[in-house]
């Protein structure tokens, strides 16, 4: 009898491949993992602010992962990531160790901190993803998320480049460099705004302008420095108060969400809006909510790029499903697919050079769309990203002597 | 069984598991609050967070505005209502047919509605447009800023849209059940309508519309959305406030998230004691004026 419910218990544990247990996992080989991930089902959280983005995931992902693995792919939009962590952190508080909601969840930087200051993600098992080659870890923007160690707990998916758009019919010559930007604002009143942080964009916006004011990103680099932090936040605070009477609605509010900006610039109140995602400017356009006259451009003394990407959560139920899920994500195949900008437009996060032939010849043949400025062109002048208390600290602080 | 049961025991498995599961929730939050949180190596509980929510500048700003917010659209939709109650409950051409366009936004979502005001009433929106089309302005920057301002006109237009059909509808209700008996006695004992109004159908409607104003009163207080979509970056309500912690990049932030949503509930229980204080007065009131 005993025996029995034994059996009849572990038959509908694999039935329902419930792959909790991670170390088992890393014991496996890859064969074995794919075998283990059948039939199951992954969660996966993301922003879900992109009907493109969203098509990619849940049409072409999601059918390749059931052809080809008999796995189901749930994605599940969020506003936020941080909301995301905040399930995982519940779950753990409630002692929900292998039976969580989350299988996968899209995320970098000060959400991927959180993670790890609440040890609540699934680490030490991406050699084990054998697209995991394709990855250049040498690379420190790649093995550091802003600044933070991935110490095998996440797979990078994108990397990304902040840009800002323009109507070229409505600005044609806009200012390339930080310090012609304030000049610019100052002599157009009303006509630039940036989402207030703690907006994710609008915290990147900001950061640029510390950059600027405490003569670049060099020095700031490394953990939190309080010294260093007050002589370039005393600069920064002046120069955004300086510029605040020339905003949008003369700085008495500021747009709430890159959404809110976003609509401002489609409707002609503000010149520029901006993004890290360049590739949203030209899915904009294509949706016809941005003029065919978008323009998109970096700045001569840099724009801030980073890597996005995905992370399992330590009590995900479905490991393997996961995993299987980021290996394909990885391949050269699906890399290329999301770099077509009628797709997405993403930049890969992978080595072009270790992809096969055909890969590379694809990659080759992209056209960018002319909204997007290209990745190569925004590459010349790249600046990496704070650690993730140089954000906290410069968040709070804009919200005391800025924004208030 | 022939006798009759209890209903508190026929009730007891939901009362159970709506009672557990929010009583649950609150501790757990009170217990955050208190900067216990041994997940993240808080072991010993304090009112750190408590005094740093209170003595924050932003939070006191918030609650002033979350105040105001409150207090202006439940007595704008409260007057608005009582006069559009008095005005449905005649007969007149046409009565049902703005009976029900009246009610028709009951049915549309708070958020949806929020978007319609967008669309209307924001410096892009359709009146700036006609504005615009008119020769008023020349620029959107021109037109009144009606959304995201710091008086929160625009969320407070929302609510008062939103709520003037709820309230009306529970005082006609009301209305239809107190009868015109009562007012048509005091007008043959020679009182005038305004007195008639004033002495006789306003302390009876006075239970309802007060209670209506409370479930206005606390929802416009508590309300998340709509401030976050109409309202302006600083100040912001206090539910945007709070969740705005709770979604701060720093875990150690959490307790201070559940810091701000335990006085936003002990405010809330304040006022509902408040209301239970006001309300007996009045309806015994309302039964005098019988």
């Amino acid at each position: 009898m005993l025996r029995t419910l034994a059996a009849l218990l572990l038959l509908s544990t694999s039935a329902l491949a419930d792959t909790a247990d991670g170390d088992a996992l890393k014991g496996m080989s890859w064969d074995q993992i794919v075998e283990q991930a059948r039939g199951g089902t992954v969660n996966w959280f993301m922003w879900g602010g992109a009907d493109t983005i969203n098509r990619y995931v849940s049409d072409h992902v999601g059918a390749i992962l059931k052809r080809d693995y008999d796995i189901t792919l749930n994605r599940v939009g969020v506003a936020d990531a941080v909301e995301v962590v905040n399930i995982v952190l519940t779950e753990k508080e409630a002692g929900v160790t292998d039976a969580g909601t989350v299988d996968l969840i899209w995320i970098n930087g000060e959400n991927f901190r959180s993670m790890k200051q609440g040890d609540l993600a699934f680490c030490g098992y991406t050699d084990l993803l054998p697209n995991n080659a394709l990855v250049n870890w040498d690379n420190p923007a790649i093995a550091n998320d802003f600044g933070v160690p991935v110490d095998g707990c996440e797979v990078p998916w994108n990397t990304v480049q902040f840009a800002f758009a323009h109507d070229s019919a409505d600005v044609p010559e806009p200012p390339r460099d930080m310090a012609a930007l304030l000049d610019w604002i100052k002599a157009n009143p009303g006509r630039f705004t940036y989402p207030a942080p703690p907006d994710f964009t609008g915290s990147v916006f900001v950061r640029h302008v510390f950059y600027h004011a405490a003569g670049g990103a060099d020095a700031l680099l490394g953990p939190f420095d309080q010294a260093k932090f007050d002589a370039a936040a005393a600069k920064t605070w002046a120069i955004l108060n300086e510029i605040e009477p020339f905003l949008w609605r003369e700085g008495q509010t500021y747009p709430n969400t890159i959404a809110q900006l976003n609509e401002l610039f489609a409707n002609g109140e503000v010149a520029f809006t901006f993004n890290y995602d360049p590739s949203q400017f030209g899915l904009a356009v294509q949706a016809g909510t941005y003029p065919e006259t978008t323009r998109s451009f970096g700045l001569a003394d840099g724009t801030i790029g980073n890597t996005n990407y995905t992370l399992i959560p330590f009590n995900s139920p479905n490991k393997a499903a996961a995993m299987v899920l980021q290996n394909l994500l990885l391949s050269g195949e699906e890399q290329l697919e999301k770099a077509k900008p009628e797709v997405w437009g993403a930049s890969p996060a992978i080595e072009i050079s270790r992809t096969s032939a055909e890969v590379q010849s694809g990659f080759a043949a992209i056209e960018g769309h002319p909204s997007v400025v290209s990745a190569e062109e925004l590459a010349k002048a790249a600046l990496p990203e704070l650690q993730a208390d140089w954000l906290t600290a410069i968040e709070a602080g804009w919200q005391a002597q800025v924004g208030n | 069984m022939t006798g009759r049961t209890n209903p508190v025991w026929l009730l007891l498995p939901v009362l159970l598991v709506l009672g557990g599961l929010f009583l649950a929730a609150l501790g757990l939050t009170l217990i955050r609050s208190f900067r216990y949180m041994p997940v993240l190596g808080l072991t010993e509980p304090d009112l750190a967070a408590y005094a740093a929510v209170l003595s924050s500048p932003g939070f006191l700003a918030s609650l002033g505005l979350s105040l105001w917010i409150a207090l202006a659209s439940t007595l704008l939709s409260a007057v608005l209502a009582l006069g559009a109650a008095l005005l449905l409950r005649q007969t007149f051409p046409g009565r049902q047919l703005i009976g029900f366009l009246f009610q028709m936004n009951l049915t549309v979502p708070h958020v949806v509605g929020a978007v319609g005001m967008l669309y209307l009433v924001s410096q892009s929106g359709a009146f700036a447009r006609l504005a615009y089309a008119g020769g008023l302005i020349t620029a959107p920057a021109q037109f009144p800023a009606l959304t995201h301002d710091p008086f929160a006109i625009g969320v407070i237009l929302l609510y008062v849209w939103k709520e003037v059909p709820f309230i009306t509808l529970i005082l006609l209700a009301n209305l239809q059940s107190i009868g015109v008996d009562h007012e048509a006695t005091a007008r043959s004992l020679g009182a005038t309508r305004w007195q008639a109004f004033r002495h006789v159908t306003l302390p009876m409607l006075m239970p309802g519309l007060l209670a209506a104003s409370v479930l206005v009163f606390a929802f416009a207080f508590g309300a998340y959305e709509i401030p976050l979509l109409l309202g302006a970056s600083s100040p912001k309500a206090l539910p945007v406030l709070a969740w705005q912690s709770y979604t701060d990049v720093d875990l150690a932030a959490r307790p201070e998230a559940m810091a701000m949503a335990v006085i936003i509930a002990l405010l809330g229980v304040l006022m509902l004691l408040a209301y239970a204080r006001l309300a007996r007065p009045l309806a015994e009131r309302g039964r005098h004026a019988r």
